[in-house]
């Protein structure tokens, strides 16, 4: 029995991971668990060279990523050392094939993995071929030319002798589908990367069936708000490849701000309300079959914040709608488009108050607003502190370096001067319209003099125009653009602590989208969602903090979707949800800052997530009110209570409610993706057995009960 | 982190405090929370002397506060400038006649400041000697000077001018992801003396804030109407007990998914703290009036409550954190600004005759924080992002009718400012919590453990609080 010191955690050594702001003890995973004879014939120096890795968070969290035996014959030791470079380069350009492997850093998140086996079914040939072939195409680099398959009772697996490299898939006992590489580029070890299931989307191409129902409730609920029970069989007979492209090519539903105007909420009593916005927030988020699309515009809602709540002017039901008409045309888009077209909207220009922003006066001293430069920089694109391409922070001299100074935000401010909502043609007091034209230029506003940030100086007399292209240019093409950006989107959809090999690789693809455009954004969902760390469902199982907590609205939006909840007068009537002591504590498009209702580096304060150095963002939300308030609030809901005629179809619950355990296991699929463990199950079965349902409000009340449980348990919670 | 706890462990007056009160920390140790807090209370109730009480509370204005508009430099010459830097935000003077300050040590030079003319309800407390106003205090590592801040080989405090980050300093010591601040820190020196721990030491009324967070003291967070049952579990659910059993059941079987287990702690924590609290909540006879449709006065209120029915919750020393938003005034500041210093006033004017009404004026100490300040230049119609500015101590124990610190020189990149009259602060966070931490019963030894830039400052109590 070996125990590798070398690796366990130094409190003081610490490295920095994703989010600016956090800084997280090198070892997350923090094992420290001595193996079974895993490491077998390694030497002291490969262990200091291992840790010397750690410290360059190549190997940030290495713990114990071996298999129980190593049949494959070791490479010289001399070798170790030269792949350094290789292996922390942070590829600067995505399109580098070999630069930043995507298995190796995904050693960061598979450690623990390798105390038990992937799977036990055989591993098909065919599979583990299609898996050497891919990685010989896509990191010619490590896996050079095409090999051919050597095998030993307990591997397949084949040998690169130019890069003394070993890939090779587990075929028996405890490896059986677990994918291995040993070489230079694992440092010597025997490091288990993966498993074959879990690559099967990337080798594929997307070419993939999610064939368990609980494989495909999870996707589905990483890319949408909620699904329901033909959803679900209707992904099972298709590919995600096919899936995506059929939810990219979905038309949009009617826009937010027709549906705004078809329903009246243009009558002039509403001038100065929010009456309507909530309306159709809802049945946007609810009803709209453009399910993958809808789930971005919630997502980006949330990132490039606009709130109703912070719009001075008159209609800013129809701001927030013109907003988000103008997220679900962009969603889908190139970033680039979409950073211009929202810094065109009044909505933000309100909120962020470069609305009609005035350049600097020399008499009074007046100086251009800096709010949206400011926020532009750190929440939108470019964040605080500088970034490789994994999210890591760079360091200088041990220390991070800023993106921005406070002169560059003056700088940059200046950009932002002139603008104004447009009202030509329009009589006040205008009507909601000038809501949704962009902004134009009122030329007494604007700055003309030079405006220097970022190291890019605009000379002096450049138009206003051509001034903010160069400026949303720069901040697009900020190297810490794409990992700040993509970090939180991953968060968004799949886990709040994703590993620094995931942020690299959606990364990688939002600066190369493999046709040489940067920012395309169907590219980049689909990085996420393919990635082997979203799809491979033994290392969500087997990581004790794997995953994301839903947020309130999200949780409510689930349950709505899953059972089709609907408003039979297309009211929508369920109004502003944000209080934390009656209702979700959060609500739809009322942020109460552009620092969102919680915050990406957000960590629990006092907790064993602070002590494992791990951020929960949506956390923030949960204290002891609205823990509470959160099942108050459901419990009335899925009854038809407080929400409007907000309405639920329980009609395939009713089937099946005589039967408690076919009743939980259905809503443990639709709703927990069947994370719910059987002894759960089984005391709630208990429980909902005690319901009678010979009458058929007692069918409603076991309905209600089962569903409140499920609804409130930390399993349904949390999104593995 | 384990630095920190060496150093909490090594220290005499903890230890003592510590062995003091050995036989509660044990009975609460081995006794479920809810049954802890029954005979917790009456086991303080007999033991703790009848006055002993201290709470601090934290006024927190999200978003960072005007300082030029809310302490307005009053003197002529002062105005002047003032007038001059922000033409289209200056409020007139004949307004601030009203709210002039008049302190028991005048300012040198002749200088003078008023206060918001909305703030008129403090101008007694300042008069009566129960407000103090502090001069350009702000986030900072160590002592800073222009000329060093110029040199950038300054030891700053990361991220400045940047909201989360400031507001995770001014209450931690450390930028956003902090997982612990200091008002939960110095809860942690105290929470053994409450009954119930750490349950109701430090307690927020609008949602979490790192600030009551201690390194083993929860934050503890209600509504203004109180603690939300949690029905499910509370009552029958869709009729069945059975039902309702069985969620409270898992709702308290520890999950390994740490994310799973953390909802889980907040959750149990709501689900055993709600009858407790309601129960001493509405036992309150509090009758002082508070104003209408004042947010922030209704989460006062609600403290005042609290502190109402200390004796029910068996609470020694209590950290109370409350908040208001809407600071971030880059436009419309001389619209919106009026409106947020009344809120302020008022509210915490009615709260400090709630603690005198309660007879505990001199054992609660009121204190506003804030992001940061903003820039004295303004841009068309708001005012940027800043650091140092002006805030207020409030309490029977405060020594008020007085400015602490020196009056920053109002100036576009003067001696006092790093440019736009983003004042350099001259007195530290740090300052004022060691200050607030004296008062409170921190010892000098605990005060660097809890504040860990407190070492960098030689004065290390502003000396505006009396020891009672």
């Amino acid at each position: 029995m070996l125990t590798i010191k070398t690796m366990q955690s130094n409190p003081d050594e610490m490295t920095s991971q994703g989010d600016p702001g956090v800084v997280r003890p090198k070892n997350e995973l923090d094992k420290q668990r001595p193996l079974d004879g895993s490491f077998l014939r390694l030497n002291e120096s490969t262990f200091s060279t291992l840790s010397a890795m750690s410290v360059l968070g190549v190997l940030s969290a290495c713990g114990s990523d071996v298999a129980d035996e190593l049949a494959m014959p070791l490479p010289a030791p001399s070798t170790a050392i030269n792949r350094l470079d290789l292996l922390t380069s942070n590829a600067p350009n995505g399109s580098s094939p070999g630069s930043l492997p995507a298995h190796i850093s995904l050693r960061v998140d598979v450690s623990s993995v390798a105390a038990t086996s992937a799977s036990t079914a055989p591993v098909s040939t065919t599979d583990a071929n299609a898996l050497f072939n891919w990685a010989e195409q896509q990191y010619p680099s490590l896996f050079p030319g095409v090999k051919a398959n050597l095998t030993t009772s307990s591997y397949v697996y084949r040998y690169y002798p130019e890069t003394k490299n070993y890939l090779g898939v587990g075929v028996s006992g405890s490896t059986v589908g677990n994918v291995y590489v040993l070489g230079p580029l694992s440092d010597g070890v025997l490091a288990l990367v993966g498993t074959l299931q879990g690559f099967a989307c990337q080798v594929s191409g997307g070419a993939c069936t999610l064939t368990s129902a609980n494989d495909a409730a999870r996707f589905l609920s990483q890319a949408t708000l909620g699904f329901t029970r033909a959803d679900l069989n209707n992904l099972s007979q298709t590919t995600i490849s096919q899936w995506l492209d059929a939810q990219f090519a979905q038309p949009t539903s009617i826009s937010y701000f027709s549906w705004l105007i078809n329903n009246g909420y243009d009558s002039s009593g509403f001038e100065n309300s929010t009456a309507g916005m909530d309306n159709v927030v809802w049945k946007k988020l609810i009803s709209s079959p453009d399910v993958l699309r809808q789930k971005m515009v919630q997502v980006f809602s949330e990132i490039w914040v606009v709130s109703v709540l912070g719009i001075n002017a008159s209609w800013r039901q129809f701001s927030v709608a013109n907003y988000l008409d103008v997220l679900e045309a962009n969603v889908f888009g190139n970033f680039r488009t979409l950073i211009e077209q929202i810094t065109m909207t009044p909505a933000m220009s309100y909120y962020l108050t470069y609305q009609g922003n005035v350049k600097t006066n020399p008499t009074t001293g007046s100086e251009p607003d800096e709010n949206y430069a400011r926020e532009l920089m750190q929440l939108f694109t470019i964040g605080l502190l500088n970034l490789n391409n994994d999210g890591s922070l760079q360091l200088v001299n041990g220390a991070p370096v800023q993106t921005y100074s406070q002169n560059d935000v003056s700088g940059l401010a200046r950009v932002f001067t002139g603008w104004s909502v447009d009202t030509h043609g329009l009589t006040a007091p205008y009507g909601p319209i000038y809501q949704q034209r962009p902004l134009v230029q009122v030329s007494s506003k604007y700055e003309t003099g030079a405006k220097t940030f970022l190291g890019v100086t605009i000379p002096a007399g450049t138009t206003a125009a051509q001034s903010l292209k160069i400026a949303l240019d720069t901040v697009f093409n900020h190297p810490n653009t794409a990992p700040f950006v993509c970090r939180q989107l991953i968060q968004k959809l799949v886990t709040s602590n994703p590993s620094a090999g995931y942020i690299n690789r959606v990364a990688n693809v939002f600066i190369n989208n493999g046709n040489s455009v940067r920012g395309d954004l169907k590219a980049v969902i689909k990085a996420i969602l393919m990635d082997p760390e979203a799809r491979d469902l033994s290392l969500a199982q087997q990581s004790n903090s794997f995953g994301k907590v839903r947020e309130p609205i999200v949780r409510f939006l689930c349950w709505a979707r899953a059972f089709n909840a609907n408003s039979a007068t297309d009211a929508w009537a369920i109004g502003d949800v944000s209080s934390a002591g009656s209702a979700l504590g959060q609500s739809p498009m009322r942020s109460p800052t552009v620092f969102n209702f919680y915050r990406p580096g957000y960590v629990p304060p006092n907790s064993a997530l602070s002590s494992a150095g791990l951020v929960a963002p949506e956390l923030q939300l949960s204290d002891e009110t609205t823990v509470a308030a959160y099942v108050n609030y459901m419990q009335k809901a899925i009854a038809g209570s407080g929400v409007g005629d907000l309405k639920a179809d329980y009609s395939l619950l009713q089937a099946i409610a005589s039967n408690s355990n076919a009743l939980l296991a259905e809503l443990n699929t639709l709703l927990a993706c069947g994370e719910i463990d059987a002894q759960t199950l089984t005391n709630f079965k208990v429980a909902l057995d005690t319901i009678s349902v010979t009458t058929s409000a007692g069918v409603m009340n076991r309905i209600y009960a089962a569903l409140t449980l499920v609804l409130a348990c930390p399993q349904f919670i949390v999104q593995k | 982190m384990n630095r920190y706890i060496q150093m909490m462990d090594n220290n005499q007056s903890r230890r003592s405090f510590l062995k003091t009160t050995a036989a509660l920390s044990l009975a609460r140790s081995a006794a479920p929370l809810a049954m802890s807090l029954a005979s917790m209370g009456e086991a303080s109730a007999l033991t703790a002397p009848a006055g002993d009480y201290k709470a601090l509370v934290c006024v927190f204005l999200y978003g960072g506060n005007d300082y030029a508009n809310t302490l307005i430099p009053y003197d002529q010459s002062s105005y002047n400038a003032y007038q001059s830097f922000r033409s289209n935000l200056a409020i007139s003077k004949v307004f601030l006649d009203p709210t002039v300050l008049n302190p028991i040590t005048p300012l040198p030079g002749g200088q003078q400041y008023a206060l918001a003319p909305e703030l008129a309800a403090l101008m007694p407390r300042f008069n009566s000697g129960a407000l103090s106003v502090l001069l350009n205090i702000g986030t900072l590592v160590e002592p800073i000077t222009k000329a060093k801040y110029a040199s950038g080989n300054a030891n700053l405090p990361p991220k400045l001018f940047s909201h989360n980050d400031q507001q995770s300093y001014w209450q931690s010591s450390s930028p956003e992801g902090a997982s612990s601040g200091w008002g939960g820190r110095m809860g942690d020196l105290f929470q053994a003396g409450n009954a119930g721990g750490s349950a109701f030491t430090c307690i927020g009324l609008n949602g979490n804030a790192v600030y009551l967070s201690g390194q083993t003291t929860f934050q503890y967070q209600l509504t203004t109407a109180g603690a939300v049952p949690f029905n499910a579990v509370n009552s029958s659910l869709f009729g069945s007990t059975s039902a309702s059993a069985a969620l409270k059941a898992v709702l308290n079987t520890p999950r390994t998914h740490l994310l799973e287990n953390e909802y889980l702690n907040v959750t149990q924590r709501s689900m055993n703290a709600y009858s407790s609290v309601n129960q001493a909540f509405s036992k309150s006879t509090l009758s002082t009036s508070f104003p209408l449709a004042n947010s922030l006065g209704d989460q006062l209120q609600a403290v005042a409550k609290l502190i109402s029915v200390r004796a029910s919750l068996g609470v020694k020393r209590q950290v109370f954190f409350v908040s208001l938003g809407g600071f971030d005034n880059h436009t419309l500041l001389a619209k919106v600004h009026p409106g947020l210093m009344q809120t302020l006033g008022d509210a915490m004017s009615a709260f400090y005759q709630a603690t005198v009404d309660l007879g505990v004026a001199n054992q609660v100490t009121t204190f506003t924080a804030s992001d940061f300040g903003r820039t004295l230049l303004s841009n068309s119609d708001g005012s940027d992002h800043g650091w140092g500015s002006m805030h207020f101590m409030l309490g029977g124990a405060v020594k008020g009718q007085s400015f602490i610190g020196t009056p920053p020189v109002l100036a576009n990149n003067g001696p006092d400012d790093v440019g736009q009259g983003r004042l350099l602060p001259q007195l530290s966070v740090d300052q004022l919590a060691a200050t607030l931490g004296n008062w409170f019963g921190v010892s000098a030894q605990d005060q660097l453990s809890v504040l860990p830039n407190l070492k960098n400052f030689t004065l290390k109590d502003l000396g505006n609080l009396s020891a009672t």
